[in-house]
């Protein structure tokens, strides 16, 4: 499988990785939200996140409305790690735009945890924060 | 001189700037095209007092000047009689008949009556005058001199030099001369400005350059005209590519594109995976490409353009990320990645040396200019700095480097230039001992410094390559777009002949060339079957370009088959 040489960037502190290939995603210090929902679980926003690629924007309802968002890839292996958001069509909402989510499951923690996913995840979908 | 004796014009009581014709075009206010047919340019008839003929579809040129600056052309080649013939023809002396009478004066050495027809040009420029009056007594001294009418001499300089206040220091040298005048013999006369023939013209030549061009028209002024448009002709070529100077004055110069490498010569099949890193060395005739099978490859380019396996060099234990040729092209330093590097001889084949740090590993290399040291870049974020033989000269601690990054030094080995934080490159002045930065919005991913060392052409993560001037004022220049890459580290280059181009690997398999200075996108060259990692363009050969992929193969792109000239005559250049 042809992959070139992978272009990442290190980053320092508590950090958050690629729960397969140990590629650093974001830092502990960026978290905004740790109140997000996926399908798998929780999931935390974060105001920055490094070494991943975008996937195509589209419309989506989240549980706090429409928003276009775009799923985002760890830059080296290639498995989703959550999604970014590029516009929230509802004011109170706006303070997303440019962030990004992770899934808890698919990152590893700073102390090297990992989340499993939990039975009682979710069934409504993705989003949140106004809990 | 013409026999036509042409009452002209008065010279404008305007302040010409010396040889700048320009200014003489917007000081004109009735512009009157003789002629009313639309689209003749040339009238016959001579112009009326007040009104200027114009030459030429836009109407910007004065036909005076034009054909003044024709004769001119014509005394210069030694046509004299053909000149004489167009002053007369033409109605248009060259020089009124002031400055004519100056000229004569001047070359019969009548410095007196010279000095009274100066006067009588109507310059208004006084401290003009008076440097030309210099000029003139100047010679007149000397004449004095060299008869010994010293006292003669001596009372031209007090009492005609002097009371005019120009050229202060050139008047105590002057003074000089009485005092010991077998110096001036020794010293002075020998040179430019004694009375031999060689000097007399040095004379004329400083007066020619004095006076106004408009007074005195330039010599060469045509020609200079010719050379400033072909120098048009040949920027605006934008696939110039080549040494060949020969320039027509029949058609405007355009090259076509076929003078840039777009064609794939040979497909290199050596490599077990992918190839990140390629390279010439100085001399162009050898080309080595590193590979993530931890292998590298040297080339031999042979006279054909044919390009043949010389060496592999196996010894790596990573995959090899980088390579740099040492400045006689003898030797190489290649580097695995988070690992050593290792230095090979390029005719055996041999690894001479590995350089390595107890528990670091090393992510770039660079060797001195004088061949004698290398640097390398450590995963601890340090610069080292080693002899040959392995002992550490020097060490950079901090953060001068990172995980990945790029390593160059200049060739008078005073900067070291290495990425150290995800969005500035550091130029580290070894002698000066200071930093300076240059600093991006997006993150860097890689770069390349120009031969001449002037520039630096940087790699972002969102896929823009800058330009940055990295002599005197750190500026970008230039921006370059349309490759692509989103995961990968990509690699560009400069090339071509004068380095006029910028060549870069691309995600979508091709290889991407823009105008350096335009920042026009020229070609895009698809064959790969893999992003493109790397290129680099023969330094020896502008229509020599190398191209590295994740499809494991190597190309050596060159000129399309059918390799015209390129010359698309389009006579009087409408594009």
């Amino acid at each position: 499988e042809k992959m070139g040489r992978i272009f990442s960037v290190n980053l320092e502190g508590k950090i958050y990785s690629c729960k397969h290939c140990r590629t650093h995603i974001a830092l502990m210090d960026d978290i905004v939200s740790k109140s997000f929902h996926c399908r798998h679980g929780k999931a935390y926003l974060f105001s920055k996140v490094v070494n991943v690629t975008v996937g195509t924007k589209e419309e989506r309802m989240m549980m706090t409305g429409l928003h276009t968002v775009a799923d985002i890839f760890c830059v080296r292996c290639g498995s989703i790690v959550g999604w970014t958001y590029e516009t929230a069509h509802q004011k109170d909402q706006k303070y997303k735009e440019g962030k990004s989510v992770l899934e808890r499951y698919k990152i590893s923690g700073p102390d090297g945890s990992n989340y499993w996913a939990s039975h009682e995840a979710h069934v409504g979908g993705s989003d949140a924060e106004d809990v | 001189m013409g026999g036509v004796e042409h009452s002209e014009p008065p010279l404008k009581r305007v302040k010409v700037p010396l040889g700048d014709l320009k200014n003489l075009v917007g000081e004109v206010s009735h512009i009157v095209p003789v002629s009313s047919s639309l689209g003749d340019s040339m009238a016959r008839s001579p112009c009326s007092q007040g009104a200027e003929e114009m030459v030429g579809m836009k109407g910007v040129i004065k036909k005076q000047e034009f054909v003044k600056i024709i004769t001119r052309a014509l005394y210069s080649l030694g046509y004299v009689r053909t000149g004489a013939l167009l002053e007369e023809e033409s109605g248009i002396p060259l020089h009124s008949t002031a400055v004519a009478l100056l000229l004569d004066q001047v070359r019969g050495e009548k410095w007196e009556e010279s000095l009274v027809t100066l006067h009588k040009i109507g310059l208004s420029d006084e401290i003009m005058v008076k440097r030309a009056s210099f000029l003139l007594l100047e010679q007149k001294f000397f004449d004095l001199l060299k008869e010994e009418n010293l006292m003669a001499a001596l009372d031209t300089l007090r009492n005609e030099i002097v009371p005019l206040s120009v050229d202060v220091g050139r008047v105590r040298e002057l003074a000089s001369f009485i005092i010991c005048p077998s110096q001036c013999v020794a010293l002075r006369i020998s040179s430019q400005d004694g009375t031999d023939a060689n000097s007399r013209s040095g004379f004329k030549e400083k007066l020619e350059k004095l006076l106004p061009a408009a007074v005195m028209i330039p010599e060469r002024r045509l020609e200079h005209l010719v050379e400033q448009a072909l120098d048009v002709q040949r920027d605006a070529c934008v696939f110039h590519n080549t040494l060949d100077s020969e320039f027509s004055l029949y058609v405007d110069h355009q090259c076509g594109r076929n003078q840039i490498p777009s064609h794939t010569l040979q497909i290199l099949q050596a490599h077990k995976d992918e190839v990140w890193f390629l390279q010439f060395s100085h001399n162009g005739k050898y080309l080595a490409s590193a590979s993530k099978d931890h292998t590298t490859v040297v080339w031999e380019v042979k006279e054909s353009d044919l390009v043949l396996l010389k060496h592999t060099l196996t010894g790596h234990q990573q995959p090899v990320l980088t390579i740099t040729w040492s400045p006689d092209d003898s030797q190489l330093l290649t580097c695995g990645v988070e690992e050593v590097v290792r230095r090979w001889d390029v005719n055996t084949g041999e690894c001479l040396h590995v350089y390595e740090k107890a528990g670091v590993g090393l992510i770039s290399c660079g060797w001195f200019p004088d061949g004698k040291g290398i640097v390398s870049g450590m995963k601890d974020k340090s610069i080292c700095l080693w002899d040959l033989d392995g002992r550490e000269l020097e060490c950079w601690k901090g953060q001068r480097t990172l995980n990945i990054s790029d390593m160059a030094i200049t060739d008078d080995g005073k900067r070291i230039i290495s990425i150290c934080r995800e969005n500035a490159i550091l130029l580290l002045d070894r002698e000066a001992k200071f930093e300076r930065l240059i600093e991006e919005k997006q993150v860097i991913t890689s770069f390349s410094l120009s031969e001449d060392n002037k520039f630096l052409l940087v790699n972002l993560m969102n896929q823009e390559l800058h330009l940055w001037s990295i002599e005197g004022d750190i500026k970008v220049v230039a921006h370059y777009r349309g490759h692509i890459r989103t995961r990968f580290l990509i690699r560009s280059c400069f090339g071509g002949f004068e380095q006029a181009f910028i060549a870069s690997g691309s995600e979508d398999s091709q290889v991407y060339i823009w105008h350096r200075d335009t920042g026009k996108l020229l070609l895009t060259l698809a064959g790969h079957s893999g992003a493109v990692n790397c290129v680099s363009w023969n330094p020896m050969d502008p229509h020599m370009l190398a191209s590295a992929s994740d499809d494991r193969t190597i190309r050596i792109w060159g000129l399309d088959g059918l390799n015209c000239k390129g010359h698309c005559s389009n006579g009087n250049g409408i594009t």
